[in-house]
């Protein structure tokens, strides 16, 4: 059957809105007073330069991608999944204490359980909106976005209260987990964990489920148009739910694996708006699996190579730049296109009323 | 429990509640305005970054609050175009750009931040005035509690005003209205939706400027800070939708967050402030399904009237 | 001589893929109530929407009061005193009545703002000169659908319309609603001196409020009548009856068991009016059942109660013998129904998907396309798919394009391959050939009437007269919801039955009477 929408005209348009973002982002280097080749050098040269930093960005492409492909999932059956943020958070706070309460226990159960309860508090919290989307017709964009910030109060209220670390007074954070618990690091020094293999199973998964299976099948159907899907006997309400449960545990795992692979405890900084960034992604992949996962990499050397812009005195910040303006010109593509026909239409159109008054006047 | 009490409904808290509450306002006024546009706006967080930072660099450079207020306003004008151009003319996701919208002002105040007033952020640039009105000495607990604000809160009230008569005093506002509702009648009418949109989002475009410079030369002495917006442009959201995009109750529903955000500072001995800064967001959530349940009840029931009838 | 309001020059209008309007010449006097009659899809709506300036035609002109249209835009139509009433309402439904009316031309204070007092007085001033009573101040969108109307006719009205287009105003309303409707366009017709064009499929109403009456069919302006010198059956067939073209098609075998049974159905519409009332009807194995309705008598609130996509408020259904009444889609193709839905592009097809995909819903969980794990045996859907699009004669880029872009009538005959691979006992079609090409047609027709003589029982709908002649063995008219009527294609003409179906059983219940006993 055919490929859907990785193609040669997407590719295009998305090497397309890349070169723009770089061009855009040279001339503000240059307007401030930077070189920018040298600055692309060196993202780079900081990306690729040393194995802690491959092994950085590797880390970020997985959070990213698994972000991004949480989202796919939910928006594959035509539900928004805006709320993984909160359900990534949670996730990542209750896989954390389930850490320090189990100290002592065997490894391997340690992990399986903080999995298991990291999941099911992200399904959880995304079961919340999925059934108000479909039962009561609420828009699930805003209820999950109310739903992120009461994430946010709610961690902070655990972190600096009941979970709290007594060691760290003033920041909120949860206790530091056991060495023995942690998933190992693949690169010493880096954040890159074990994490990264389910991550590449999940994300071959995510992908043999959507594209080979008749379960994609269904999904996609009823994406596509719910009232041709249920007219065809697809139980929607139910796959529409089950849709957005699974991309909340995936976002609760997000965040297991931010704790046990990468920081090992519980603080703010677990997530700084990934999941908003792997949404980005998954919309200007146009909620393809693979494009998803490219996009990701690209984004994350960005990332990681950008932060070394600082030691040359360049403002990191220039990597958001760059990224926010591909996303705005693959979010325009196809209006910037009506609206490149729809003025040649206009313009023929007079044309064609002017040949026929000038007739009829004549 | 007296002694609580007092605590909770005191001229500080009327103090905090206010400072807090206006910036929030501000960028929900002109939320509304886009709300009523039919336009969902997520990129509000963005847009208040922005005015943060051309207020406050505008007063640095100009050496003035008013100029950096003037500065920001015209920079929160560009950014509603730009915003309406990828919506409305483009015909882009709304939610998407909104998104990138937020990205990109992340990233271009932090970068211009850096560039000009170096890795620590900026700090000490002209502020705009805060009113010591020496009458409210005199008001016994709401003197107290309006004292020392910003003249942008009277700015604010100011604007919650205007636009309040704009959306529901003026054909303009009747217009705004019918192009979110339903823009063929507009069409059908001979007025162009677009153009009603257009506005919408110029207008939240110089709110949210405000509304930054709030942050950045209002509040505080001048300063700015990487990042300064604080998620405040979803509050604002929320804020929108609580208030029906109406900004007078817009501004109420911002008074409200303002509230719980002064009462956890009141509370904090006994329940955590975090806790109760969720309060109101589970309210609107409560208050959204509650809209919908009666809007659909609604409905049945004037239909099954009307067929007896 | 009589002076012209509107003159249309040999307008056509082409939309992609479609010709809606063909070459049509006419000319509407001043002060005359003109109808235009015509099946659905003939071009009514289309040619109206040019006079009100919503789409600029493809070809030819059209003269208001003399003059040459040169922009065609609502704006301009209104200011040469063009006023149109739309079939879906162009109303706020959170403004008031008068915020309504007025929109567009609103009364001012001080220049800037809304002047809601002078608004509702000049509504009420209004209502009150044309006797279209309704309260200023009330909400629209609470209001009944009978006063919405008469909203928008204010609104015509106070933007200074001459000239009023109503798109099938009493589609929606009641018959007591009907007749205050037709006591206003007399009112103005005779007092204003107003010019009315009335578009409408119901005979019985050309006949009580028009001057004139022209029949569209297919594009094409067919005929131009003084209402006084044609009669309701006339009118039926000019607008139903072209000659039947085909050839008789062949049938074999005898009814069988009951298949499908419906008691004391009641269904709902969107708006939770009563849409079918108490209906009762049954199917056998082997025959096909033709429903004619005019478009919105109840005809696709059935099929959806009956297909489980809408709820039944209360009667039962029984499929096979099973109870099938409220049950979900999914549990009533399993029961052994298929379904061939009237609107191909909202429930028919995804667009977006291929055709392969499009062909293969429905039989994907089979074990000879599903494998272990969910996995999609490709080659053999590939292989089934083929095979129906060479079976069906599907012409297009193959299996493997998306859907969306094959020609309307290849795309239905994408779900008329799809339902009728199924082989269930019984198979509920609605409009199969509608936007479909001649040929396409004969086939379509041809599959139907194998799958009849195979033995499956078929309820058809449709709202081509000729296409429910052809196919049926038995034939009920539908009318608000009610059966008006039973009757065998060759005991009946197609005129009498146009008579049925635009609801004359109440007029003539003798007659009725006579034919069905």
């Amino acid at each position: 059957m055919k490929r859907s929408h990785i193609n040669t005209p997407y590719l295009l348009s998305l090497s397309l809105s890349i070169l723009c973002a770089l061009i855009i982002g040279a001339l503000i280097l240059l307007v401030a007073g930077f070189n920018p080749i040298e600055a692309y050098g060196a993202i780079v040269e900081g990306a690729f330069g040393n194995g802690r930093h491959i092994g950085d960005f590797l880390e970020y492409a997985m959070v990213l991608c698994l972000c991004g492909l949480a989202c796919v999932l939910a928006a594959r059956v035509g539900i928004f999944n805006v709320g993984g943020e909160g359900q990534l958070i949670l996730g990542a706070i209750v896989a954390c204490q389930v850490g320090v309460w189990m100290k002592g226990q065997a490894s391997w159960l340690v992990l399986l359980c903080a999995a298991i309860a990291a999941m099911a508090v992200g399904g959880i919290y995304a079961f919340l909106p999925g059934i108000l989307k479909v039962k009561v017709k609420v828009n699930e964009v805003i209820t999950t976005i109310m739903l992120n910030t009461v994430a946010v109060c709610l961690c902070q209220y655990l972190a600096k209260g009941p979970w709290k670390n007594p060691n760290k007074n003033m920041v909120a954070a949860t206790d530091k987990l056991d060495a023995e618990y942690w998933l190992s690091s693949l690169i010493p020094g880096s954040k890159l964990s074990t994490a990264i293999f389910t991550a590449i199973i999940l994300t071959l998964l995510v992908w043999y489920v959507m594209t080979k299976t008749s379960g994609g099948y269904e999904m996609k159907l009823t994406g596509q148009n719910p009232r041709f899907a249920f007219f065809s006997g697809i139980k929607t309400d139910r796959l529409i739910l089950l849709c957005m449960v699974i991309s909340g545990a995936m976002c609760g795992l997000v965040g297991m694996f931010r704790v046990y692979g990468a920081e090992h405890i519980y603080k703010s900084s677990i997530s700084n708006d990934y999941y908003f960034e792997g949404l980005m992604i998954a919309m200007i992949a146009a909620y393809e699996p693979l494009p998803v996962v490219g996009l990701s990499v690209f984004f994350a050397i960005l990332k990681i190579g950008a932060d070394e812009l600082q030691y040359i005195g360049i403002p990191s910040q220039i990597y958001q730049i760059i990224q926010a303006v591909v996303i705005f010109s693959m979010a325009a593509q196809s209006g910037i296109l009506s609206w490149l026909k729809d003025r040649g239409q206009k313009k023929q159109a007079r044309l064609a009323a002017q040949v026929r008054g000038g007739g009829k006047d004549a | 429990m007296h002694d609580l009490l007092s605590r909770i409904f005191s001229a500080a808290t009327l103090n905090e509640t206010l400072r807090t509450a206006t910036p929030v306002a501000l960028a929900a006024i002109g939320g509304a305005m886009t709300e009523h546009a039919g336009i969902m706006n997520i990129g509000m967080d963005g847009m208040i970054l922005m005015g943060a930072f051309f207020g406050a660099y505008g007063s640095f450079l100009l050496g003035g609050g008013w100029l950096g207020l003037g500065l920001a306003v015209a920079i929160g004008i560009l950014v509603g175009l730009l915003f309406a151009l990828f919506v409305v003319k483009l015909k882009a996701d709304e939610f998407i750009i909104g998104c990138a919208l937020n990205t990109f002002a992340i990233g271009l105040t932090g970068f211009l931040s850096d560039s000009v007033f170096g890795y620590n952020g900026g700090k000490g640039m002209a502020a705009l005035p805060k009113l010591r009105l020496s009458f409210l000495d005199h008001i016994p607990f709401l003197g107290k509690g309006l004292q020392g604000l910003s003249v942008l809160f009277y700015i604010t009230l100011l604007l919650v005003l205007v636009l309040w008569l704009f959306v529901y005093r003026t054909p303009y506002g009747l217009h705004l209205r019918a192009a979110g509702e339903k823009p063929e009648t507009l069409r059908t009418a001979g007025i162009s939706p677009e153009k009603m949109k257009w506005i919408a989002s110029i207008l939240c475009g110089i709110t949210c400027a405000i509304a930054g410079v709030y942050l950045s030369l209002g509040d505080l002495e001048g300063n700015f800070a990487k990042n300064m917006s604080n998620s405040r442009g979803y509050v604002a959201f929320a804020c929108v939708i609580f208030g029906s995009a109406n900004p007078a109750k817009a501004y109420l529903a911002a008074l409200m967050f303002g509230f719980f955000g002064a009462l956890g500072t009141c509370l904090q001995a006994y329940i955590s402030p975090d806790l109760t800064a969720a309060i109101p967001y589970i309210i609107t959530i409560i208050m959204m399904v509650y809209v919908v349940l009666r809007s659909q009840r609604r409905r049945r029931l004037s239909h099954r009237k009307e067929q007896v009838a | 001589m009589e002076e012209i309001a509107v003159r249309f020059d040999h307008v056509s209008m082409e939309f992609p893929g479609v010709l809606a309007n063909d070459d049509i010449s006419l000319s509407i006097r001043k002060g005359e109530v003109f109808a235009l009659v015509g099946e659905n899809g003939a071009g009514k709506s289309t040619l109206m929407h040019l006079l009100y300036g919503m789409h600029t035609p493809t070809n030819g002109e059209i003269w208001v009061k003399g003059e040459r249209l040169t922009e065609y835009s609502p704006k301009a139509a209104i200011q040469r005193g063009i006023g149109m009433v739309h079939q879906h309402f162009m109303l706020v439904p959170s403004f008031s009545v008068a915020q309504n009316v007025v929109m567009s031309k609103e009364p001012r204070k001080f220049k800037l703002f809304y002047d809601w007092k002078a608004a509702e007085e000049k509504t009420r001033a209004l209502s009150q000169e044309y006797g279209l009573s309704v309260d200023p101040s009330a909400i629209v969108g609470e209001l009944s659908v009978g006063l919405q109307q008469r909203v928008e006719i204010l609104k015509a009205l106070y933007r200074g319309a001459e000239l009023l287009i109503l798109d099938e105003p009493t589609a929606v309303l009641t018959p007591q609603e009907t007749t205050e409707l037709f006591s206003v366009i007399r009112r103005v017709v005779r007092e204003k001196g107003m010019t009315v064009i009335l578009i409408t499929h119901k005979l019985y109403e050309v006949k009580a409020i028009s001057d004139r009456v022209g029949i569209m069919r297919k594009g094409r302006l067919i005929a131009v009548k003084d209402t006084a010198s044609v009669t309701e059956r006339e009118l039926a067939s000019l607008m139903v009856g072209r000659p039947v073209l085909y050839e008789e098609l062949e049938r074999s075998g005898q009814p069988g068991e009951i298949r499908l049974a419906a008691k004391d159905l009641t269904v709902y519409d969107n708006r939770g009016l009563t849409a079918v009332k108490k209906l009762s009807l049954s199917l056998r194995a082997g025959e096909i059942l033709g429903i004619a309705a005019i478009e919105g008598n109840g005809q696709s609130e059935l099929l959806e109660a009956l297909t489980g996509l809408r709820s039944c408020a209360s009667g039962s259904i029984g499929i096979c013998g099973q109870q099938a009444a409220n049950c979900t889609p999914g549990e009533i193709r399993a029961m052994g129904l298929a379904h061939i839905p009237e609107d191909r592009l909202a429930t028919g097809v995804s667009k977006d998907a291929s055709v392969a995909e499009n062909l293969l819903v429905g039989r994907h969980k089979a074990p000879e396309f599903r494998g272990a794990l969910g996995y999609q045996k490709q080659s053999s859907i590939a292989r089934y798919a083929e095979g129906l699009f060479e079976k069906f004669d599907i012409r297009g880029a193959g299996i493997a394009v998306s859907a969306g872009s094959l020609s309307g009538g290849n795309l239905q005959k994408v779900v008329v391959a799809r339902e009728c691979s199924f082989d269930t006992p019984v198979l509920i079609i609605s409009q199969p050939t509608r936007g479909v090409d001649v040929g396409a047609i004969e086939f379509i027709h041809k599959q139907i009437m194998d799958k009849r003589n195979e033995g499956t029982a078929i309820l058809l709908c449709s709202a081509d007269l000729d296409e429910v002649f052809r196919l049926s063995d038995r034939i009920i008219t539908l009318y608000e919801g009610e059966i008006t009527g039973e009757f065998t294609p060759n005991t009946i003409e197609k005129e009498e039955l146009g008579y049925y179906m635009t609801g004359n059983r109440r007029k003539e219940a003798g007659a009725h009477e006579a034919i069905t006993h």
